[in-house]
């Protein structure tokens, strides 16, 4: 069986040569040299290659209809069907689905290829029949226009579709309106900037060195945009590499400066129990604050000094503080007892108690309150010797002092102090 | 209850998963493991466990971690449930997991008989609220606005407050329900209502506060 006749991936135009020679089973070069000498034959080789050109699908185009001819639909009216394929070449879509649907949000819709094909024929018969009814057509002026625009379809085929798309889509060419703020713009300021440079000149001189400064401006722009663009790609995925990489190195020296420097050191105390258990405690602690920081809450607020202090207790003791944490407030110097009070509540907590302490801070506008939990036997505050001032002094003298009040209570599991301070002189006392 | 509870454990470190299952107690038997989402999702819908040990952080999937698994298995949120387990404390993890369906939230450093606890709880219909899932809660829905109605879903009532309040402090369900003078069952009952609120509602305020935590 033949190989299908296809354009070729590996081509030096359009890949028709090669597509032509394997279809043959001969050379590529026999088939381009075949070419060529026919092209000597009055053209004919020339009208052969532009033919196949548009007839000849590319062998993705051909993969593409091969899966479509399932569909039975579709069997009756293949003929159309591979027309219209190829009638699309240009502006497909990087998928088969945009082949179906999307092929209308191309920029060239189907069919559009061969009306302009057709309308250029058109054009040039009419040129030809203009100048054998002696009107003088500018050949001098089309036909480099024409060699231009042949040399900006090669350039832009050598893009895939799926740059070629995007190409079209970050010019926002896609559409017909795009297309014409393109085109409009770009001759706003063509005819803009001409009559500055030129001066003043006769609108003959004006207009042909215009084109001439159009087309090669457009020339250029065509044949160099596929490079342009792959560049400044290249560019913008280097760049955004090189962020990445700043923000892991910035990880990495933190994850060293912290998490590697406590894993050394537990090695170290492996053998006390009491040392490994504090270091992974205040290091989880630092790790969790690092990544999980709430960055809305503002620092130096009552939340993170409870916090800190009950980070504080936990190295001291060794016991885990476990903070809650609703609402927040700003520091005064009453919130400063509350602070301090609370510190002194979470120490007890941790000294006689020991096992986990549970922090509740609530903060309203109305007013402040903590908890302190723990799960040790209790005490009663009668039963503790009067010339002890920690708890009276500390706790219970500290907060009335600034307003507020503080309760020791025996949950029958347990002691829970209670700190409580109100917001509503907060006025009188700033 | 005779017959051992079935659990699923997923976490993505086999260490974790072998000292939670030696953890766990004899009311419960671990079916199967999966370490990543598709795994989970996979060995969930072959055994369907009574509950799901659930790591919020997993790799595999579209990246969703828990809520992922949990979203895929939503077919199966009648008869399995899911508990959260997680070395995370942020309102984003917690509460995402919460909001696709889990029925409760544990820190992995709680101890072999607390997970047991929350376990069996959750296997009973119930959910299990941590200190710190009930501070978000709090958080979340404000401490001062009390609703009217018990159910509406906007706003805690004022007992689903006390109750939030009292396990933010630190106490467990029985000692909620020893401070409150209430049955145990009556405590589960207010932690139920509030799970539901927090999965279901859409005030204003909590979406913001999602919003704001990049939650939702």
């Amino acid at each position: 069986m033949r190989e299908p006749l296809v354009r070729s991936d590996a081509r030096v135009i359009a890949g028709v040569c090669g597509g032509l020679a394997r279809h043959l089973g001969i050379s590529t070069t026999v088939c381009r040299l075949g070419v060529t000498a026919l092209t000597l034959v009055g053209g004919a080789g020339i009208l052969l290659y532009v033919w196949l050109w548009l007839l000849v699908p590319t062998a993705e185009e051909y993969a593409r209809n091969g899966a479509r001819s399932f569909d039975p639909r579709r069997l009756g009216s293949l003929p159309a069907a591979v027309q219209r394929d190829f009638a699309r070449g240009f502006g497909r879509g990087p998928g088969p689905d945009a082949a179906d649907g999307s092929a209308g949000a191309q920029l060239f819709r189907p069919g559009t290829r061969e009306i302009a094909i057709g309308g250029a024929l058109l054009l040039a018969a009419a040129a030809v029949v203009l100048q054998m009814a002696g009107v003088n057509v500018a050949w001098g002026t089309w036909l480099p226009l024409l060699a231009i625009a042949g040399g900006a379809v090669i350039a832009w085929m050598q893009l895939d579709d799926a740059r070629r798309t995007e190409v079209m889509d970050r010019a926002g060419a896609t559409g017909t309106q795009g297309v014409a703020r393109l085109v409009a713009g770009l001759v706003l300021v063509v005819v803009g900037i001409f009559p500055l440079v030129s001066g003043t000149g006769s609108l003959e001189q004006m207009w042909h060195a215009m084109l001439a400064a159009l087309a090669m401006l457009a020339g250029v722009l065509l044949v160099l945009a596929p490079w342009v663009l792959k560049y400044w790609r290249d560019l913008e995925t280097e760049r955004s590499g090189r962020v990445r990489e700043q923000e892991r190195a910035e990880i990495a020296a933190h994850l060293h400066d912290s998490v590697l420097q406590t894993l050394a050191l537990i090695q170290n105390r492996a053998s006390s129990e009491q040392d490994v258990t504090r270091l992974a405690r205040a290091q989880e602690r630092e790790l969790r604050e690092w990544l999980y920081r709430d960055r809305r809450q503002e620092q130096g607020n009552l939340v993170d000094r409870i916090k800190a202090v009950a980070a504080d207790v936990e190295d001291t003791y060794g016991h885990p503080v476990q903070v809650v944490a609703v609402g927040d407030a700003a520091m005064t110097p009453r919130h400063e007892a509350l602070v301090q009070a609370t510190r002194e509540a979470v120490q007890n907590a941790a000294k006689h108690a020991g096992g986990t302490v549970s922090v509740y801070l609530e903060a309203t506008p109305a007013r402040s309150e903590v908890f302190v939990r723990d799960r040790g036997p209790g005490f009663e505050l009668a039963q503790v010797p009067p010339d002890r001032l920690g708890v009276r002094e500390s706790l219970i003298g500290r907060m009335e002092r600034h307003g507020g009040s503080a309760r020791i209570r025996n949950t029958g599991n347990g002691t829970e102090v209670e700190l409580r301070l109100d917001h509503v002189e907060e006025g009188t006392t700033q | 209850m005779t017959e051992p509870i079935s659990i699923v454990v997923v976490d993505d470190h086999a260490i974790f998963r072998s000292g939670l299952k030696a953890d766990l107690d004899g009311r419960m038997q671990v079916v199967a493991e999966a370490a990543t989402v598709e795994e989970a999702i996979t060995a969930i819908h072959r055994h369907t466990p009574a509950v799901v040990l659930l790591d919020v952080h997993l790799p595999g999937g579209r990246g969703g971690g828990g809520a992922e698994v949990v979203a895929g298995c939503a077919d199966l949120l009648g008869s399995t449930r899911f508990l959260a387990l997680s070395v995370s404390d942020s309102a984003e993890d917690v509460v995402s997991v919460i909001r696709a369906g889990a029925r409760g939230y544990v820190t992995k450093t709680v101890s072999g008989a607390e997970i047991s606890d929350a376990v069996v709880r959750v296997a009973g219909g119930d959910a299990a609220f941590s200190p710190r899932l009930a501070g978000f809660v709090l958080d979340a829905f404000g401490t001062a606005a009390v609703a009217a109605v018990d159910d509406e879903l906007d706003k805690l009532s004022a007992r689903e407050l006390e109750v939030m309040r009292l396990i933010a402090r630190g106490y467990s369900y029985k000692e909620v329900a020893k401070e409150l003078f209430i049955s145990i069952k009556t405590v589960e009952t207010h932690v139920s209502a509030v799970l539901r609120k927090l999965q279901l509602s859409s005030r204003h305020e909590l979406t913001r506060w999602a919003v704001d935590r990049r939650i939702l």
